[in-house]
């Protein structure tokens, strides 16, 4: 990977061939993940414009870290948040993992306008907060558990995507 | 005594106009520079009051980053939820 520059409105960066099927597949699973874990409302007409959502947070712990409750201690207030908003959310989360998806090109080199940007920023912190739920990682500093091989080789994914938008985010302030 | 009407009725005022907030919360994953260009890039904050947001944020555990109707309140926690920010809705000084 290069750091990412910024050129005009748009972003230019550039990955080898393995880490751009790395950052696809990752993509995939954010899709694969968020189609799959939520539930979709019965009301169609209201599913047509954005409205519904389950029934609280996920059992799944990094689809609930990607849709929290929106109030700490009201389940009331949050099951109707959750319901006004949270199929457009996970619309939208998808909608940019797949933008991010496409934006990737097989000789490694983006260019990324505006709205790709934004995908991209969005979906590699939600790729982040999903891996870092599957590590265990809870604190500030705390790496997650380190038991298996793949936990090693998450762990070292988990940091390249942090140095992936962080480059993007130094990109756009400078 | 012959205020205890007056004075219910004012507290019950008090509690309407009571504000919300919007507080963002510490977490261990999104990045400090990401942190504070979603702040500047979403509330149109300076540079500077992102970046104090953003450390409050880091070394207090949470911030609060916006004030006012609960509805907007709910529209900017949507918009952190959607940035990947653990953020909540709560009554000012709650």
């Amino acid at each position: 990977m290069k750091a990412f520059v910024a050129e005009g409105d748009q972003i230019i960066g550039e990955f080898t061939p393995l880490e751009t099927e790395l950052l696809g597949d990752l993509a995939t699973q954010v899709v694969e993940l968020l189609d799959e874990g939520s539930e979709l409302p019965e009301d169609r007409l209201l599913a047509a414009v954005g409205i519904g959502g389950s029934a609280g947070p996920s059992s799944d712990p990094a689809i609930a870290r990607l849709l929290p409750n929106a109030y700490l201690d009201d389940d009331h207030a949050s099951q109707e948040f959750r319901y006004l908003t949270e199929n457009s959310l996970v619309s939208r989360k998808v909608a940019n993992a797949r933008l991010f998806r496409e934006s990737l090109r097989a000789g490694g080199a983006v260019r990324l306008g505006p709205d790709a940007v934004q995908a991209w920023l969005r979906t590699l912190a939600d790729i982040r907060l999903i891996i870092a739920t599957r590590l265990g990682i809870e604190h500030d500093g705390d790496e997650g558990h380190a038991e298996t091989d793949d936990d090693i080789m998450m762990q070292d994914v988990y940091s390249w995507l942090g140095m992936v938008q962080g480059s993007l985010v130094d990109a756009l302030d400078a | 005594m012959a205020d205890t009407l007056e004075d219910t009725r004012l507290d019950e005022q008090l509690l309407l106009d009571t504000p919300w907030v919007t507080v963002v919360w510490n977490d261990p994953v999104n990045l400090m520079n990401y942190v504070s260009y979603v702040f500047r890039s979403y509330f149109g904050f300076s540079r500077e009051r992102s970046e104090e947001l953003m450390l409050q944020v880091h070394n207090d555990g949470r911030a609060v980053v916006a004030t006012g109707g609960r509805e907007e309140m709910e529209r900017h926690v949507e918009a952190m939820h959607d940035f990947g920010l653990w953020a909540t809705v709560q009554k000012d000084g709650a």
